[in-house]
């Protein structure tokens, strides 16, 4: 994939078509607010650039409908059906000059998307992807990418999305993102790959063993996780450059949910005292100091963007509830009150949220707590277990995983608590998805 | 020739008589053949005897050694059976826990005391005690759980006098279930610690 990043060139689109009719304020979705907002947005089929016949009409297709794909996982736009569009779906060229705004507008369409294509013999060629304001009629993205090769047409596609959403809500990193988690075959679990999108899957882990908590570090370069093997827990760490991986032995029988902090550093609860408590460990994956001790079992460590608060799960009051540390003050505020059974806390980026599974009568649920006021949300439902929240860099989605299906499987929603989407990942059980930076975008 | 003459020829001949008479007496023990046949004959008679008897002594010994091997041999395959029927009657056993508790109950207690009457007779033995979990809590929060659980037996093992250098634990959280079926009945048999011995 990484040779792409130089294959595959974008150049913005400089044609701009000028403002009209009055000033429209612009399509900017608040994704922090309370999530009733929505955008109806259609994607022209594509066409050629000279207007001549695409030779390879089925090219565009697939480019439009992964686009299709793609956004149909931002819960605030909302596809319009082609035979909803007055008139038809068709667009007279991709450039603004040469669409008919009106029959979209009247359709209720707010965004709209073409799809221009200039084939090469061999190669896709170039492709240039607009968006545009209807009301505003004005061209809000555009751009183009020269393609070797067909491989190219996902990232195309993921990149375009990126800014799409950048330019929609000013975060993209949803599809920048890549997730890693567990997958379970035969009786091995192994650490895989996959986009929030469920494209790109990869198997990152070959040990023959249990592997669990996979955590990215920062920089996206390196996934940590625990082993289950010849009777005992080994620290694991998956490196990307060289795509190889090493073992650490640590004090103590267990080794559970490795955590990266912000500063790169990697906190894990051990038990060299003969109980589960977090560590911090120093560069060379040796126990450094505990950061609390606890005569109960305290467990999965996540650490906000400044590594100031570190959401953990603790059995201090006899069942486990979910803490949260702040390091500056040294004090630790409790989340939960509710239930008996709330563990597998992850803390938004900025700190304000703490997402956590709760187990009631009909399984574990999926709920969201605001440590500035106390509230908590219950944003899945079901059926099942929803277990293992994981917030995204950009602190709006909410990757989890699932029985809902009979297996274990992974979801999207959003802190708001939008309709699951299934990830696809193929056969086997697959839980603990965890973000990182892609570093192959 | 006179007197003098006699009486040398007379001392003469008295020390030949004399001389002949130790003569005679000093031939007759080897003059004697059949006294020289029996003796090399009693005594090739004897030296087979000797040997035939050290070949008995011998083959006692060997006997006696057979024996004592054999019954080493006894002796060891009993052990060896003694020891597989320990380590066939410690793998057998399971103990059982509450939902998200490490807690030993009675039954628990009374297996550990079992296991460890076991250990403390064979010196050699291993123990891996596994805490398993079932699945309804959570996948980190059940692998300390698991710990709790092999720990408790570990630590009951010890105060009934087993060697902690003969016990490891590990927690395989709900990673491995024994029954691989969400109901009561199959979470009951899930929440538990394993008992495996160490080839």
């Amino acid at each position: 994939m990484r040779y792409f990043l130089y294959l595959l060139t974008t150049f913005v689109l400089l044609s701009f078509t000028p403002l009209q009719g009055s000033a429209q304020e612009s399509l900017h979705i608040d994704i922090f607010g309370p999530g009733e907002e929505r955008v109806n947005i259609f994607i022209a089929p594509a066409r050629s650039l000279d207007d001549d016949l695409l030779p390879r009409p089925e090219q565009g297709a697939e480019i439009r409908s992964m686009l299709q794909d793609h956004l149909a996982f931002l819960p605030f736009l909302s596809p319009v059906q082609p035979e909803h569009i007055l008139g038809g779906p068709e667009v007279d060229g991709v450039r603004g000059r040469e669409i008919d705004f009106r029959k979209f507008n009247l359709s209720r369409v707010d965004l709209l998307l073409t799809i221009g294509l200039d084939q090469y013999p061999v190669h896709p060629g170039t492709v240039e992807i607009r968006s545009f304001e209807v009301f505003g009629q004005r061209m809000v993205l555009g751009r183009a990418y020269d393609l070797e090769d067909e491989d190219q047409i996902p990232l195309m596609v993921r990149r375009f999305c990126a800014e799409l959403m950048e330019y929609l809500t000013g975060n993209g990193d949803f599809f920048r993102s890549v997730l890693a988690f567990e997958r379970k075959q035969g009786e091995n679990k192994d650490i895989w790959s996959v986009t929030p999108q469920g494209a790109d899957l990869k198997q990152i882990t070959r040990l023959e063993g249990i592997t669990l908590s996979p955590a990215w570090s920062p920089d996206g370069e390196k996934i940590a996780f625990t082993l289950l093997r010849d009777n005992r827990h080994q620290l694991g760490i998956w490196n990307l450059q060289t795509d190889e991986t090493s073992t650490f032995n640590l004090p103590g029988n267990t080794i559970i949910s490795p955590a990266f902090a912000p500063d790169g550093r990697m906190a894990v609860s051990l038990d060299p005292m003969g109980r589960p408590d977090i560590y911090w460990l120093n560069d060379d994956y040796r126990l450094d100091r505990a950061i609390m001790e606890h005569w109960a079992i305290d467990v999965s460590p996540s650490f906000d963007r400044t590594g100031n608060k570190m959401a953990f799960a603790s059995g201090r009051l006899g069942n486990p509830h979910i803490f949260v540390h702040d390091f500056k003050n040294r004090q630790v505020q409790r989340v939960t009150y509710e239930g008996r059974y709330n563990t597998n806390p992850s803390i938004s980026p900025d700190g304000r949220y703490v997402a956590f599974s709760r187990q009631t009568p009909d399984g574990h649920r999926i709920f969201v707590a605001d440590l500035a006021n106390g509230r908590e949300r219950q944003i899945s439902f079901g059926p099942g277990n929803d277990e293992d929240p994981a917030f995204s860099p950009d602190g709006y989605f909410l990757a989890f995983s699932s029985s809902r299906s009979g297996t274990y499987q992974l979801y999207l929603t959003t802190r708001n608590g939008d309709q699951p989407v299934r990830i696809p990942t193929g056969q086997g059980n697959a839980k603990a998805p965890k973000w990182g930076p892609d570093r192959n975008f | 020739m006179n007197k003098r003459t006699v009486f040398l020829v007379t001392l003469l001949a008295f020390l030949l008589l004399a001389g002949f008479g130790c003569g005679k007496k000093a031939v007759e023990a080897p003059a004697d053949p059949a006294a020289h046949e029996l003796s090399e004959e009693e005594q090739a008679r004897l030296a087979e005897e000797r040997r035939k008897q050290e070949m008995e002594r011998q083959a006692l010994a060997e006997r006696r050694l057979q024996e004592e091997r054999l019954a080493r041999e006894r002796e060891k395959a009993e052990t060896m059976v003694q020891i597989q029927e320990a380590r066939d009657e410690i793998t057998q056993k399971r103990i059982h826990f509450a939902f998200d508790s490490y807690e030993l109950n009675q039954e628990a207690r009374s297996t550990l005391q079992k296991i460890s009457e076991h250990m403390k007779s064979f010196n050699d033995l291993r123990l891996i005690i596994e805490g398993h979990c079932d699945e309804r809590g959570t996948a980190e929060y059940n692998l300390a759980l698991g710990e709790r659980r092999a720990r408790a037996a570990y630590e009951f093992l010890v105060l009934l006098g087993v060697h902690s250098n003969q016990m490891q634990i590990i927690s395989y959280g709900e990673e491995r279930p024994m029954v691989p079926e969400s109901n009561e009945a199959a979470w009951a048999m899930n929440r538990r610690a394993e008992f495996k011995v160490l080839d």
